[in-house]
């Protein structure tokens, strides 16, 4: 009963006019980015953080969550009719979605990738209505040492499933660590790594950072190549799948949303991972499997379907512990840092009208989504076709402006830059930014509660082992560092490995 | 030389991965050293170096993982990294920024800003000039206007008080 009456209390918040017009722009925004090829929603997002600054809290972070789930049903456009992913979440629609786009079946492609979508971000909100208070209830009794060891495994998982060799990865996720802690001391006040720089006291903005790694220094990726597209020309009728459709990809649409739910909440995992194991276990289960490549349905109706559901579900942890499982909850935790809110158990209790106003909203926005992506899916082929030579100098200068307007700063323009031109390096050398950032996010909580956690216990390192959860997540954490030295389970590795900045 | 030996080449100084290794194992050690500088405290009570003194070890290690696995595995040359793609678009791109960066605050958010979008948009794969003129001025302008008269944000006006 207290259930129905939150929902109808956040419903009450997002139906507000100007809720509903930002999570419109939110989906409207995450549907234009997942259909244009080398704009992901991480860049979309840190484009429109500062955005985020000018209205409420609710408003700002209705916009933002859209912009992710709105990117997952839009990618599978680019995917099925271009055979280029228009986000990494959509690598895996590429295979079947453009073989049945060649066979004249674009329609039921684009169909079943909305109404699997639609089914499975619907289930993943009613099941984080259900989960997301009860396990903030019991992350009430949290304590530094399991925060710490919470984090820990969430960027070893991160930089678990990275693609590329783990130690670089874990490079990559100390130097966030070590550029997170730039700025005073939160316990001493002692200023570090500063180099006497006046700007460099508050730290650097988490805006600039994201938007030089993944808006400049994509754009910079992408100017390496002309990017050619093989659009499907012909006109896309009948997007209503039959009746055929529908028995073969129940099954999938069901399975594909339990894997992506259960895998967005993993710390660490995320749509891609989803997608990716949804496809691997419909091929194995299929009674068929030489279909699949081929312009199999299941190949598209499962992948969407956990892609979307896992977006869902990467909603939880951030949402009940205050820890982004991944890249994108990391910068969803800097708009809800933005707006003075700390996102964690206390949340629901304290704000129950952005809590459960932000699940309603995604209800609306998934309902917007089906509306967008099927009546609509003219206007997005249409805007296939709009020049990247065009495209890429407005990204930059959107992304100069945007790092302006959020600090007023031109120090932090010149910081994009620089970690944009970084960014371009690293990904040349097979360095992926994400464990970076999620590291730069978690870095100044993960020293806080490791410095509590030592001062309570007064030393004794034995707390972190002692306490059953802390245990649990240090020694997860401890097998996956030490998994890829095994040959076998390195092979595995290599097969789950994505690059979740794309 | 063929194409195998030329991306798989151990122990030269080419090798992309021993460099990646070697700026790694250079910033740990900058961290860890910096992190002395601060105070370190005890296990009891945490100073502020604490934390940054250990993740520079740990940046140390990887990176001497990194170096370890380049020099007994190989790994690709540098210039294979940049094999078969424009790599003059991105530097001419790097260029521009670094150029538009000394300039923004000299000579303002216009002025700085619609050269740069000219030559973003003749660089990359070149606009007509009869559409990256327009483009290139009405964009930042419209920006410009929208946020300093609409939203009441102040961009860098520079020396000569433009914009």
């Amino acid at each position: 009963m207290d259930t129905l009456l939150n929902v109808a209390h956040g419903f009450g918040v997002a139906l507000l006019p100007i809720n509903l017009l930002y999570c419109f722009i939110g989906v409207f925004i995450g549907t234009l980015v997942g259909v244009l090829p080398g704009i992901g929603p991480i860049s979309a997002m840190s484009l429109l953080l500062p955005v985020t600054l000018s209205g409420t809290p609710e408003s700002g972070i209705i916009m933002m969550a859209g912009i992710y789930y709105g990117s997952m049903y839009g990618g599978s456009t680019t995917s099925i009719l271009v055979n280029i992913p228009g986000e990494a979440a959509s690598v895996v629609t590429c295979i079947d979605g453009h073989q049945m786009a060649k066979q004249g079946r674009a329609g039921p492609a684009l169909g079943i990738s909305a109404f699997g979508s639609f089914i499975a971000g619907t289930f993943a909100l009613i099941a984080l209505m259900l989960v997301a208070p009860r396990l903030a209830s019991i992350a009430i009794a949290f304590g530094p040492a399991e925060y710490f060891s919470l984090m820990v495994l969430g960027l070893v998982v991160l930089t678990f499933l990275t693609q590329g060799s783990m130690p670089k990865a874990l490079l990559m996720a100390c130097i966030g660590v070590v550029l997170g802690l730039i700025g005073l001391d939160s316990i001493t006040a002692q200023p570090r790594l500063t180099f006497g720089r006046m700007e460099l006291i508050d730290g650097i903005g988490l805006v600039p950072v994201v938007m030089g790694l993944f808006g400049v220094a994509e754009v910079l990726l992408n100017t390496e190549q002309a990017l050619r597209r093989d659009i499907i020309n012909a006109k896309i009728t009948q997007l209503l799948p039959n009746k055929e459709d529908w028995q073969a990809s129940a099954g999938p649409v069901a399975r594909g949303t339990l894997l992506g739910f259960l895998l967005g909440i993993l710390p660490g995992g995320g749509a891609v991972v989803a997608s990716f194991a949804s496809y691997a276990l419909e091929k194995r289960l299929s009674k068929t499997p030489a279909r699949f490549g081929h312009g199999a349905i299941e190949g598209v109706a499962g992948p969407e379907s956990a892609n979307n559901a896992a977006a869902g579900g990467a909603f939880i942890p951030l949402m009940t512990l205050g820890i982004p499982p991944n890249v994108v909850m990391a910068l969803l935790l800097g708009a809800f840092v933005i707006h003075g809110l700390q996102p964690g158990p206390l949340l629901i209790t304290q704000n129950p009208g952005l809590f459960w106003g932000i699940v309603a909203s995604m209800y609306i926005g998934n309902v917007m989504l089906l509306i967008l992506n099927l009546p609509m899916i003219g206007m997005w082929v249409q805007l296939l076709k709009l020049p990247y030579n065009i495209l890429f100098p407005l990204i930059i200068l959107f992304t100069i402006l945007g790092v302006y307007c959020s600090s007023n700063n031109v120090f932090d323009v010149y910081v994009m830059i620089a970690f944009g031109i970084i960014g371009y390096f690293m990904r040349k050398l097979g360095y992926e930014p994400a464990p970076l950032v999620l590291a730069f996010v978690l870095g100044p909580m993960l020293e806080n509660n490791l410095r509590k956690s030592l001062i309570l216990s007064q030393g004794d390192l034995w707390t972190f082992v002692q306490r059953p959860i802390s245990a649990a997540c240090l020694t997860l954490a401890l097998l996956l560092l030490i998994a890829p030295l095994l040959p076998s389970l390195r092979k595995k590795r290599e097969l789950v490995a994505l690059d979740e900045g794309a | 030389m063929n194409n195998d030996t030329d991306t798989n080449i151990k122990l030269r100084l080419s090798n992309s991965e021993l460099w990646g290794g070697l700026i790694g194992l250079g910033l740990g050690g900058f961290v860890t050293w910096q992190a002395l500088k601060l105070k370190l405290g005890t296990i009891n009570d945490p100073g502020s170096g604490y934390v940054l003194f250990y993740t520079g070890i740990l940046m140390c290690v990887f990176a001497s993982s990194i170096i370890v696995s380049a020099v007994t595995e190989g790994g690709p040359t540098l210039a294979s990294r940049w094999e078969n793609v424009r790599w003059s678009k991105p530097l001419l791109v790097i260029a521009c920024l670094a150029a538009f960066s000394f300039a923004l605050e000299p000579l303002g958010f216009l002025l700085s800003s619609i050269p740069l979008m000219l030559l973003l948009l003749r660089l990359i794969d070149p606009v007509r000039w009869t559409l990256a003129i327009p483009v290139a001025v009405l964009v930042p302008s419209g920006m410009w206007w929208v946020l300093k008269r609409l939203l009441l944000i102040q961009l860098p006006s520079g020396l000569f008080g433009i914009g």
